[in-house]
């Protein structure tokens, strides 16, 4: 079941006014429960493309479709909620809110949603027994090891029951048993849940970890015709 | 989670937040204080107008506040009185005859207003009787004089020596009457201690030829805030017992004493501005606060947008924070200046050193400050609302953020 489809997408943005193509008719399907890795060098357009992905940037040219619905045009107040109530994001930086604990962190996606405080707190409880990381939900980021905000990070892309998790380079920051423990786990998630994952990546562990790759180069995808 | 949020934030950068929250707590403080005096100085201006003299409603001919003719005496006054008595909300009232004449001693004259009246109920409608600084009040024996400090330096006289006073009757014929002084007052107010003595209603009459009349009624109510319902009840009343508008003049105190209700206005208006510049003061101060706040903030307001926070969201955020430091700076400064203001509103400020200015102005040398509503809801919403205010701009510029450029953000 196709959940993204994107069609001859271009993004052409100002670098101190001189246009820079980063994207180039890139055209692209994903499915439902999918493990997707978007390769290719620095430069190549990877985090554009997953920002695109993500409704977090829109197209200079081309169409973006969310579950067959095209969701180019949309208000920036829909797209917001386009990626509240159906994308995960796990950034390379882990980005978890400073003043809020790991707890917090992972039950803030549902207050934005409006659970009740109670409801919140279960499912928060519960995604973290089953990421193994209960033990640090009363700790903040500067106390944890960065393995252990990415879980965290991770508990709050996924706690929502999104339709996609759109990682970029969650592996970049992290030591080599850390990344694969981490690629494991995502990894389960994906078997066990059935969660689409889209990561862009060059990083060898995630690659090989890929169940369809996209390879980028200079904006464009060179490695087949992106279905 | 927001209210937790926003009070962690606040507490990021402590020395920050409490320079902005100080700024905030001082002003509060500073203008509860400075206008509970002004409404302390205010209100005891118009209370003791109240009490030495004006009452809540007094009853003239029509014209008279115009022109105080001696000719100008209230007719039919016994059917006004009538009405009077009949009113629940009446508590006091006091007849009066006014003159205007001169007082002389044996070394020296001056000008006077003289008030002829019954001793008995003036004490109720005016506290003429607690400012007797030598001798006593008026027994309502005859020919007794209570003068003030003022005349009787002037006319070199002390209790017990005699004085005459001189005034045109209704036919014009200049009478005169012996007086002996019985005491000397002293008011709040200089103007008043200048010209005003008190002598029996029977002695004025006598000198002004007026019979039985009497030139004016004071009223006490029984609640000075609804002076100008009163006024048109009492209206109401006379008409209906038969006394002309055109002939009896009813005016409350607020129309009597219109220059010390125009200082009541301009002190109002004056207050609003102070604290408008106190606000604009902390409104800048925290622009800067908020706008730091955010620049600070740029990556995370980026990770809030991708993960689905609205725009209206940061905007509600980011007021929300600046809101919370103006409700605490407001609760402090208020606690502050309430308790800086329980002392002194008890024990009062004395200003004896500027006892000649204050009693220029109809003011006692302690001033007792007032906390009266307007100085509460000054200070209560303006700065909570000032803060708000100032963060509007920071929080629109947060709003205006991209999430993947904000997140590129170092």
């Amino acid at each position: 079941m196709e959940i993204i489809r994107l069609e001859k997408v271009d993004k052409i943005y100002k670098d101190h006014g001189i246009p820079v193509q980063a994207l180039k008719e890139i055209n692209l399907t994903i499915d439902k429960g999918n493990f997707v890795v978007i390769a290719g060098p620095s430069g190549s357009g990877k985090t554009t493309l997953l920002n695109i992905i993500g409704s977090l940037d829109v197209p200079t040219e081309g169409e973006v479709f969310l579950e067959g619905e095209n969701i180019t045009h949309r208000k920036k107040s829909e797209l917001s909620t386009i990626r509240l109530r159906k994308i995960g994001f796990i950034f390379q930086a882990y980005n978890l809110l400073p003043v809020l604990t790991a707890l917090e962190n992972i039950e803030f996606s549902m207050m934005l949603l409006g659970l009740p405080d109670k409801e919140r707190h279960k499912k928060a409880m519960k995604i973290m027994e089953e990421l193994d990381i209960a033990e640090l939900a009363n700790k903040k980021p500067n106390k944890m090891s960065g393995g252990q905000q990415q879980r965290v990070a991770v508990a709050r892309a996924i706690v929502n029951d999104p339709l996609l998790v759109l990682a970029d380079e969650p592996t970049a920051n992290l030591d080599s048993k850390t990344a694969n423990s981490l690629l494991d786990l995502m990894q389960k998630m994906n078997e066990e849940k059935n969660i689409t994952f889209v990561f862009s990546s060059h990083d060898k562990k995630v690659i090989d970890r890929a169940k369809k790759l996209f390879i980028l180069k200079d904006g464009m995808i060179v490695n087949g015709n992106g279905s | 989670m927001f209210f937790k949020m926003a009070i962690r934030n606040l507490l990021r950068n402590k020395r920050r937040t409490l320079i902005v929250l100080s700024s905030i707590i001082v002003g509060v403080a500073a203008t509860l204080l400075y206008d509970s005096i002004n409404a302390g100085m205010i209100n005891q201006m118009l209370v003791n107008q109240i009490n030495s003299y004006y009452s809540h409603i007094q009853i003239h001919k029509q014209g008279f506040n115009d022109n105080k003719l001696v000719t100008s005496y209230i007719p039919d006054y016994k059917n006004v009185e009538e009405v009077i008595q009949k009113q629940d909300y009446v508590r006091n009232y006091s007849k009066r005859v006014i003159a205007f004449g001169m007082l002389s001693s044996a070394n020296s004259s001056a000008g006077i207003s003289m008030l002829g009246i019954e001793p008995g109920n003036e004490k109720k409608v005016s506290n003429i009787y607690k400012m007797i600084i030598e001798g006593k009040y008026l027994s309502g024996k005859s020919n007794e004089i209570l003068i003030s400090k003022k005349m009787a330096e002037k006319l070199e006289v002390t209790l017990g020596d005699k004085v005459v006073a001189m005034a045109a009757d209704i036919n014009g014929k200049v009478n005169s009457e012996l007086f002996r002084i019985i005491g000397i007052y002293r008011s709040h107010t200089a103007e008043f201690d200048k010209v005003f003595v008190y002598v029996p209603i029977e002695n004025a009459r006598t000198i002004l030829g007026l019979g039985d009349n009497v030139s004016e009624i004071a009223i006490i109510t029984n609640n000075s805030d609804s002076t100008l319902s009163y006024k048109k009840q009492l209206v109401s009343a006379m008409k209906n017992a038969g006394v002309e508008s055109n002939e009896v003049e009813v005016s409350t105190y607020q129309e009597l004493l219109a220059m010390i209700m125009y200082l009541i206005d301009i002190w109002k208006q004056t207050s609003i501005i102070i604290y408008l510049i106190i606000a604009l003061a902390v409104l800048f101060g925290v622009i800067n606060t908020m706008l730091m706040s955010v620049f600070e903030r740029v990556n995370e307001i980026g990770v809030l947008m991708s993960i689905g926070m609205r725009n209206s969201g940061i905007f509600r955020m980011i007021i929300l924070e600046a809101f919370m430091m103006g409700v605490v700076g407001t609760l402090i400064g208020f606690g502050i200046g309430v308790l800086i203001y329980l002392p002194l509103s008890n024990n009062g400020i004395n200003l004896g050193m500027y006892s000649e200015s204050m009693q220029t102005f109809g003011l006692n040398n302690i001033i007792y400050p007032a906390l009266d509503s307007n100085v509460i809801i000054n200070s209560i919403f303006i700065m909570p609302l000032a803060t708000a205010v100032g963060a509007i701009y920071p929080a629109r510029k947060a709003m205006k953020l991209q999430p993947t450029d904000a997140m590129r953000h170092v």
